[in-house]
């Protein structure tokens, strides 16, 4: 996952390695979703990787619900 | 034997910002580099760790990197990498800490800095998702 300035910049490299422009996130709502992944310490013995589930709880909780974001 | 080397590993990553070479693994768990690189080799298998080709050494440890990349992450108490914008974020969530990463935008080049300060981040940008979910682990480094 790449930083742009801006959307018209994301376009722009998207043009330019021709690629589908995917999901664009505001960076404050970037934070939301860092928060909301790595909030477990992965040291704990209990730790695991989240299932799909969870994953797309996740994914809920932050409004990404299109089709992008489907892990089915 | 799994848990004990994953502890190991973000224990020293969370203390500073580098995962461990498998030598020092071994002589933290008083084990055989041999039995470590097969823990490690199963982590990666359960997609917890990835490993360097070839060497078998940690590469990523999410949300960090163990080595140089685009992400630089500054805190309080060491510098170290993100794998990507969002691991960089995570290092700050996943270390509670405020922090400074310095980064640049990925088409035009030009720098950019973003903060996270007090639990809250400071700047302006965006991130880019090339790829849906459902693709990021066919080729997590590219992801």
């Amino acid at each position: 996952m790449l930083f742009f300035r801006s959307e018209e910049h994301i376009e722009r490299w998207c043009r330019a390695w021709r690629f589908d422009k995917g999901a664009v996130i505001p960076i404050k709502q970037g934070w939301e979703l860092a928060r909301a992944w790595y909030s477990d310490d992965r040291r704990q013995p209990e730790w695991r990787r989240r299932t799909l589930e969870e994953t797309e709880a996740v994914f809920a909780s932050l409004g990404f619900t299109s089709e992008f974001w489907s892990l089915r | 034997m799994d848990d004990r080397v994953r502890w190991h590993v973000y224990d020293v990553t969370m203390t500073e910002g580098t995962p461990p070479s498998v030598a020092r693994l071994a002589s933290l768990l008083g084990a055989s580099e041999e039995d470590v690189a097969a823990s490690l080799a199963r982590l990666a298998a359960a997609r917890m760790l990835v490993l360097q080709p070839g060497s078998g050494e940690v590469l990523m440890a999410g949300p960090f990197s163990a080595v140089p990349t685009p992400f630089r992450v500054t805190l309080p108490t060491f510098s170290c990498y993100g794998n990507c914008i969002w691991d960089a974020l995570g290092i700050a969530a996943t270390m509670r800490s405020d922090a400074r990463i310095d980064t640049s935008c990925a088409d035009c080049g030009a720098a950019a800095e973003v903060r996270v300060e007090d639990g809250a981040v400071a700047g302006g940008g965006f991130m880019h998702f090339a790829l849906p979910p459902k693709l990021w682990w066919q080729d997590v480094v590219f992801t």
